[in-house]
């Protein structure tokens, strides 16, 4: 009798709990999304590992298995532990060669990216350098751009018939000079627009910290007069160590799951392997693809380790002076000029070029310039409407009248804004959530599981949903699409989110609690208000993000469905004119979104990157 | 109208006790101010009352209903508590404007037969027999301006709070607080984010507040002059702890314990160290190193039973410890900082007020520092190695260095027992 009260009592006490527990919609949230968080970021990754191990039909693994296997250990075998000369020369060119290359260029990129960045913050922040504002802005530029804008500028640069074969590049037709092999391929270039492309990304950083630094750490050490080299080295650099880690976090995982850049540039890496194995050595493929990943999650241990330390400094103690700016002298004009041209390079140059591509009657073909004859130049790339009208079209319209051109750029905007719409607002839950149950072990991993897309180099991650969509049977469906990106981009907004949650204090909220005012109205009425601006740009960020993504998805959808990969199939044919075009579309219309967006809000895309 | 009632309420962390076991009764109409150091578990004892925080075991009733119950497993969201709550940042909304901070709370109000009376205040069906129902505009309106013109804000309407000073947010805090009427009222620290001056005026204004709508309020603080100043009732509270639980003046002349003594009163109390027996209600004691005096108890012998039953489900991490008390000497030197005390040790409270400097005192000292603040000058005495605090009114102007002559007066020196810190009993101090 007395058994079966205290059991009562039990279960009334239990159900309690579990009724208090879940009459916070904060607790719901989190739970339902740690279970789908889950299965979307675990289950694709599952099926790589298993595709690895599995048979795969007309593959070189079907010819080495005896009859009726189902499983097979022939992959890993071929590529770690070959028995025959020819096989070990396989696995050097296909796993040896592109893991160095790639671990090689993420490294490279980090250094590139954090020593051009991170001078850059230092100038626009801690000097009296001129043109600040304008700087700052154009120096963000390659980083709003698609990744291989840069790549391809490179290209068109250097590049010279004797060198590399193809057309010549501006150096070459118009300065007759003729640069190294070394310059124009390979790893040194790869590096140099990688570091380029994420310097933009290190000053954002960095230069977050730099500009909310309280001066009064650094005056205190000048009063004690330290010399002001010393001052910066001993004080500035380390409260900048933070920032200079999660920059290098990111950018080597980014760096190594980039695609484009190596591949127009002709380097061996990862990435650009998977993409040439996958044909016919697909369970290799998918190995290369778990040693790509292994890498992300070695850099969130990394990333966990380095963030929960006691050196992670709080620098921004709230009440700042402005600290005095170093005086450059005569160096303030001579080093903006010279950021002036570089930013010229990386920033204007590009739209420049591309749009006087779309001009010239042949690629590479600027004679225009030397001969001084517009007459040289042609519309047809944009305004030809006559099928059978050009040869060198192959059949293709004008930009303004091909409508397979313009349902790819629809079926990016489409994708990007069901992608900027999921992600912005799972990230936005996840933030709110997260911030609010602090303390528990479970939000922890709910953030880390939202966060892991992050440091897994984009082109795994299109790895494992291609299987994962391929035995779903979503392949080339926009789901698929959307699924992929939203995954990838919730780390964009969940972080901000909960930056912004984290400053937001919690009284705000419990004062509208106190008061009886739903959860939905205490949200839309209150949090999301106050925090609009990071909260847009968390819905931004993923939105620009999307529309210049090509890694991600090229693997997911056929070449005609989005317009990146609309733009790589015009690149393979050779018509530069139209991938040029459609880069041109995709940058202003990035740049216009940026520029509309923060005028309105006042939000920016280099204020969600923050931490 | 609203009695609140804890029973044996504990609130831990692992085995980090915030709230440890602590009962007490607040009773209808009362002005209770939970009163500790800092992270003493003050402000966890508030937000579990207004339902902000879960306990971890314990009862917890407001009205008679039962609104936490960790045994019958109830636990009213404090959203349905009708509670009040100040927060100590003042919590504003500042997307909206002073007059929206304030309005809506109430255009959220969908309860049985709500309305707003003549007079601007928000009434319900208690029964709960009448439709639900929302507040019209002019009704919304109407209690709006009733609360604004208690705390006088009238003509902030259409400011956005960024726009108001730190004492009119505070008001904007309590008339929001104020509008829909709730049953009692929550503080924490509402006064710690103002200037000296405004925290005087506010806190003369609070007390106003109470009085002109009848709640019950519950206030926390680390500032024992607020308490003083305003309570009906102080909870002292420390480590988790309940130390005492009384009216103030109980609490500055009769408190439990050391730790109370020292925390109550400003200038704090002086402690002295003495050291002799007990013979029917007196006692002859050494103190000060040199004076030998006689203690004869006054009124009533205190209470003895421990704070704590002693008894944890999970061993306690943050420790209760003996309170150690500071004894002002010139020089630390040959204080055996490791002496175990036993039933003969003691420790006399005096009050600043009740050390009087007198030209025939027995006790010899010099004047050590003396702060004069027109009313009062709060004067530090050296007595030997020992420095002792008195306090007297009038603008007398004391020279550093002065010789001066010291008495006890009064029946309401303070006598501790230095093994256990409780306070036995009050009485008179003559030095032999």
């Amino acid at each position: 009798m007395t058994a079966i009260a205290s059991s009562g009592k039990k279960w009334r006490k239990l159900y309690g709990r579990m009724h208090t527990y879940f009459s916070k919609p904060q607790n719901v949230i989190l739970l339902v999304l740690g279970i789908v968080l889950t299965v979307t970021t675990i289950a694709p990754m599952l099926t790589i590992v298993n595709d690895t191990f599995a048979v795969h039909e007309g593959s070189v693994d079907a010819r080495n298995i005896e009859e009726g296997q189902v499983y097979t250990t022939y992959n890993w075998g071929a590529l770690f532990a070959p028995t025959r000369t020819m096989d070990q020369r396989l696995a050097k060119i296909n796993l040896w060669t592109p893991l160095t290359n790639s671990i090689l260029l993420s490294i490279f990129s980090c250094i590139g990216a954090i020593l051009i960045g991170g001078v850059f913050a230092y100038l626009v922040t801690r000097t009296n350098l001129k043109c600040k504002k304008y700087l700052s802005a154009i120096f963000i530029f390659p980083y709003i751009m698609p990744q291989w804008t840069m790549a391809v500028v490179w290209q068109n640069l250097f590049n010279s018939n004797a060198v590399t074969g193809g057309s010549d590049g501006l150096f070459a037709s118009l300065l007759g000079i003729r640069m190294p092999l070394w310059w124009c391929q390979g790893l040194f270039p790869s590096a140099m627009v990688l570091s380029l492309h994420y310097a933009a990304f290190a000053y954002i950083l960095i230069g977050g910290i730099f500009r909310n630094m309280d001066a009064n750490l650094e005056e205190a050490a000048t009063i004690l007069n330290t010399p002001r080299w010393k001052t910066f080295l001993k004080v500035t650099i380390p409260l900048v160590k933070p920032a200079i880690l999660s920059t290098i976090l990111l950018v080597f995982s980014s760096a190594m799951g980039s695609y484009p850049i190596p591949h127009y540039l002709n380097l061996s890496t990862l990435s650009t392997k998977y993409v040439e194995l996958n044909a016919s050595r697909a369970g290799q493929a998918s190995i290369l693809a778990v040693i790509m990943m292994l890498f992300g999650i070695i850099i969130l241990i990394v990333n966990q380790k380095t963030t929960s330390g006691r050196k992670n400094f709080t620098t921004v103690t709230g009440k700042s002076g402005q600290s005095s700016l170093v005086n450059l002298g005569i160096g303030k004009y001579i080093l903006a000029a010279f950021f002036i041209v570089f930013t010229f390079c990386t920033g204007i140059l590009p739209i420049i070029m591309f749009a006087v591509e779309t001009f010239l009657p042949n690629p590479g073909d600027y004679s225009f310039v030397t001969s001084g004859i517009s007459g040289n130049m042609t519309l047809k790339w944009w305004i030809n409407s006559d099928p059978l009208a050009e040869n060198g079209m192959y059949g293709q319209l004008g930009i303004l009248f091909n409508s397979t051109i313009w349902n790819a750029f629809l079926g990016t905007l489409i994708v990007s804004v069901c992608c900027a719409l999921a992600a912005g607002t799972i990230g936005l839950l996840v933030g709110y959530c997260v911030s609010k149950n602090r303390r528990s072990k479970w939000a922890a991993y709910v953030n880390n599981m939202a966060f892991l897309p992050y440091l897994m180099p984009a082109l795994a991650v299109g790895v494992a949903f291609f299987i994962f969509g391929s035995s779903m049977g979503i392949f080339n469906t926009f789901l698929l699409l959307i699924l992929a990106g939203t995954i990838k981009y919730i780390p964009f907004a969940s972080r901000s989110a909960l930056n912004s949650m984290l400053q937001l204090s919690g009284e705000i909220e419990e004062a509208a609690i106190i008061q009886d005012i739903p959860w939905w109205k205490r949200m839309t009425r209150i949090i999301i208000p106050i925090q609009k601006s990071s909260i847009i740009s968390g819905y931004l960020l993923p939105f620009m993000t999307c529309l210049r993504e090509l890694t991600l998805f090229m693997l997911l959808c056929s070449q005609t469905r989005i317009i990146t990969t609309m733009l790589d199939y015009f690149d393979e044919m050779g018509l530069y004119a139209f991938s040029s075009g459609i880069n041109l579309l995709l940058i202003l219309v990035i740049l216009l979104c940026n520029a509309v967006v923060n005028k309105l809000t006042g939000a920016s895309i280099d204020s969600g990157i923050g931490g | 109208m609203s009695k609140i009632e804890l029973s044996h309420v504990t609130k831990r962390w692992g085995g980090y006790y915030a709230v440890d076991d602590l009962s007490m009764v607040i009773e209808d109409n009362a002005f209770v101010t939970l009163l500790g150091p800092s992270g003493c578990g003050k402000t966890t004892t508030l937000r579990m009352i207004a339902g902000l925080e879960t306990p971890t075991e314990g009862r917890i009733t407001i009205d008679g209903v039962p609104v936490f119950d960790s045994e019958l497993g109830i636990n009213v969201p404090a959203n349905k508590r009708r509670v009040g709550f100040l927060f100590q940042n003042y919590a504003l909304w500042p997307n909206m404007t002073v007059y929206k901070n304030i309005a809506f709370g109430l255009s959220n109000i969908n309860e049985s037969g709500a309305h707003v009376n003549e007079k601007g205040e928000v009434c319900r069906d208690e029964t709960g027999k009448e439709p639900p129902r929302k507040l019209t505009k002019a009704e919304i309106d109407r209690a709006v301006k009733r609360v604004s013109d208690i705390v006088k804000i009238g003509m902030f309407m259409d400011r956005y709070p960024s726009e108001l000073s730190g004492g009119q947010q505070q008001r904007v805090a309590i008339a929001r607080t104020l509008a829909p009427g709730p049953k009692v009222l929550f503080m924490d620290e509402p006064l710690s984010n103002l200037d000296a001056k405004l925290r005087l005026e506010m806190r003369s204004e609070l007390q106003r507040l109470h009085l002109e709508t009848g709640s019950t309020f519950v206030y926390v603080t680390h500032d024992q002059m607020e308490a003083m100043t305003l309570a009906s009732r102080i909870c002292l509270i420390d480590n988790g702890v309940l130390q005492q639980y009384e009216e103030p003046m109980l609490v500055y002349n009769r408190p439990t314990n050391l730790f109370v003594a020292d925390f109550v009163g400003n200038p704090a109390v002086n402690l002295m160290e003495a050291r002799g027996e007990e013979k029917d209600g007196a006692w002859q004691l050494s103190l000060l190193d040199t004076y030998h005096a006689a203690f004869t108890q006054v009124g009533d012998t205190m209470d003895q039973s421990p704070l704590h039953s002693g008894i944890h489900k999970v061993e306690k991490e943050n420790k209760d410890i003996l309170f150690k008390y500071a004894i002002h000497r010139i020089s630390d030197e040959g204080v055996d900082k490791d002496y175990q005390p036993d039933d003969d040790d003691y420790v006399l409270g005096v009050r600043p007020e009740f050390l009087e400097i007198s030209e025939n005192g027995p006790i010899e000292g010099e004047v050590f520092s003396a702060m004069p603040t027109g009313m009062e000058t709060t004067v530090r005495i050296r007595v030997g190695n020992y420095l002792l605090t008195a306090v007297v009114f009038g603008g007398v102007i004391y020279r550093l260095g002065q010789k001066v002559r010291l008495n006890f007066k009064g029946e309401n020196v303070m006598l501790f027992s230095r093994k256990t810190g409780r306070m036995l009993c009050a009485g008179s101090l003559k030095i032999n």
